[in-house]
């Protein structure tokens, strides 16, 4: 009854099975000293939570678990580098961003697109967003079905963008790259009345494939005291030298 | 969050139909095998129930004329109400009512009824890009026209001397006289709904519009179009910094345009400068858009409240959010002053103190004699 015309879709998409066979191919050829292009920077002190280094291109990674205190500010420290340094950011479900916390982060918001309220809608506009955009931080408002995670997981590796899951309560039934999980976290500045909020300490257990197989723990500052991140590395018991304002816009 | 539109006269003679529209987020492609086709021709049956004069607009947008049946179930609200139980028992569905197939299919995406008259007012403050033209959105953009009301502000003459005839019915649609927006309609979905062939008929493309500066831009711009056809304008937004002493007062959110380009920097005047009763850095990630409820007592469990001198009347012991369990403070600041009120203009003295629980570190603020988590160290 239904006439079926598959070159004439409507929508942008060409046929994601070439387009990533392209995208293959594209990798494939390009030259080695070229490489870089496949990662996209990180603020310093993060660097030392991933296995490149650095985001690789076409990666998914999830931040925190259910009601996981730090997830936004993991996901938002980690878009920061690239962000600064030209990248255009999306943030997709979340309607509450601080936008000062961004900014401290490092963050540039005339590249930032912030899609709060995407409704039932929410996974068209996140595979809308990953068409264009480096980066995308996903907030999903509703749980995921395994195929829309697995059909968004697909586009930003044919797109060769990076997905920052943020589960919350939703959750998120795809296994990704890289998964980041904050342990522990404990402020520092308040007291009872005297003082105020000054700087975070988070450890955060990040866990993956090939590479990454086997999970490592770090700890951050995050925010620091000047609202960015640091390393909160800390040797026998006492904080290391790189602690408040040791990171690097 | 959505802000009724002020009603503004139409002048002149309008042959505007006032038209309910219903907009399924997720039956808007026509998919290969046509499962999407089949529940949108669902939903138009259900809807058929309350009207009989449904007709399919595009993949996932059917309309009906709203008048008679709004007389008939007792006004616009109660026959919006009605179509969208409907439609929603069949696929998540907005239903909107505007003068003109265009309006009503933008106040569909974001669920208004625009009063009778009220369209161009709704119109007025969204991008020129909207009307999916992409050669006319960049010649308005360097005329540093950027909205359909500056748009529409401009006199026929001047639109047909310098934009022909496609600009001149653009202008008609961006100022409510008319509501045929090229394109809008794409006969092959009735013509597929029917069961009829219809390879004779052209998909129309999507509108897009993009006038980035860098090929980066051009992509980033032309793939949020896109999501704002999805979601409606306000549905892409934009932050912009500006002075406050809370962190609610400090962000501006606008709707995202392409005319917005970067600006070098997103902040405006007096953003970064200090400001009395500033609250410290660093800032809190999460900015509760509405007011959350808390409770907030002392070591002897009665409430805790601000003198009006501002001060505590005692020291804060332990926390409740939204009627929630009580939590332990483990530290707590403050307070420091805060004479706005967050959520609505008239301006009262108040506080703000940051609280900390096992889980979580909060800033709250006390306003009309409660507490109010307004934002979130998460």
């Amino acid at each position: 009854m239904f006439v079926s015309a598959p070159h004439r879709r409507l929508g942008r998409d060409l046929d994601p099975a070439a387009l990533a066979a392209l995208a293959a191919v594209a990798e494939r050829t390009r030259p080695i000293a070229a490489s870089q292009t496949r990662l996209l920077p990180v603020l310093p002190p993060l660097a030392g939570l991933l296995p490149d280094r650095a985001l690789r291109r076409g990666t998914t990674l999830t931040v925190g678990r259910p009601g996981d205190d730090g997830s936004l500010s993991i996901a938002l420290a980690l878009v920061a580098g690239a962000s600064g340094s030209g990248s255009w950011c999306a943030l997709v479900g979340h309607p509450g961003l601080g936008a000062v916390a961004a900014v401290d982060l490092g963050i540039d918001l005339d590249r930032l697109a912030v899609l709060p309220r995407p409704g039932v809608a929410w996974a068209e506009a996140t595979a809308a967003v990953l068409e264009g955009v480096d980066l995308v931080v996903l907030c999903p408002p509703f749980p995921p079905r395994p195929a829309m995670a697995r059909r968004l997981v697909a586009r930003a590796r044919e797109r060769r963008a990076v997905l920052i899951v943020v589960p919350g309560r939703a959750g998120w039934p795809e296994p990704p790259d890289l998964r980041l999980q904050v342990d522990d976290v404990a402020w520092e500045g308040v007291d009872a009345g005297e003082g105020h909020l000054r700087q975070r300490r988070m450890t955060v257990t990040v866990a993956g494939r090939r590479s990454a197989a086997r999970p490592t723990r770090h700890h951050l500052w995050l925010p620091a005291a000047d609202g960015t991140v640091a390393d909160g590395a800390v040797a026998d018991g006492a904080v290391a030298g790189a602690g408040a304002g040791a990171g690097g816009h | 969050m959505e802000q009724s539109p002020v009603p503004v006269p139409v002048q002149g003679g309008t042959d505007v139909d006032r038209l309910l529209v219903v907009h399924c987020p997720e039956l808007l492609l026509e998919d290969e095998g046509g499962a999407m086709l089949r529940t949108f021709a669902e939903v138009i049956a259900a809807v058929e129930t309350y009207c009989p004069w449904v007709t399919a607009v595009r993949p996932g947008i059917c309309s009906l004329p709203s008048r008679g049946p709004a007389r008939y179930f007792g006004g616009e609200g109660a026959l919006v109400e009605l179509v969208q139980a409907a439609a929603c028992g069949v696929s998540p569905s907005e239903v909107g009512v505007a003068d003109g197939l265009f309006a009503a299919v933008l106040a569909a995406r974001r669920g208004l009824i625009v009063p009778a008259g009220g369209t161009p007012g709704f119109l007025a403050p969204l991008p020129v890009s909207i009307l999916g033209q992409r050669d006319l959105a960049g010649l308005l953009a360097r005329l540093g026209i950027r909205t359909l009301g500056e748009f529409a502000a401009l006199s026929d003459a001047d639109v047909i001397g310098r934009f022909g005839a496609d600009g001149t019915h653009a202008h008609r649609v961006a100022s409510g006289r008319s509501g045929e927006q090229a394109d809008l309609r794409q006969p092959r979905t009735a013509r597929l709904l029917a069961g009829e062939p219809a390879e004779d008929l052209p998909v129309v493309a999507e509108p897009g519009f993009w006038g980035g500066v860098s090929d980066a831009d051009a992509r980033a711009a032309r793939c949020l179009s896109a999501a704002q056809d999805l979601l409606g304008p306000d549905g892409v937004v934009t932050v912009r910094l500006q002075g406050g002493r809370g962190p609610v007062e400090r962000a501006r959110f606008v709707t995202w345009t392409t005319g917005g380009q970067p600006q070098g920097n997103a902040s405006s005047a007096g953003a970064g400068a200090p400001w009395p009763g500033q609250i410290p850095a660093p800032a809190p990630a999460v900015v509760h858009p509405d007011p959350v409820r808390a409770d907030l007592a002392d070591g002897r469990g009665e409430p805790v409240r601000v003198s009006s001198r501002g001060l505590l009347t005692a020291a804060p012991d332990r926390l409740s959010v939204e009627g929630g369990p009580w939590e332990p403070l483990s530290g707590w600041a403050g307070p420091w002053p805060a004479d706005e009120r967050w959520w609505s203009r008239s301006r009262r003295r108040g506080a703000r103190l940051q609280a900390v629980t096992p889980r979580c570190a909060h800033l709250l603020v006390a306003e009309r004699g409660h507490w109010w988590v307004e934002a979130t160290y998460g």
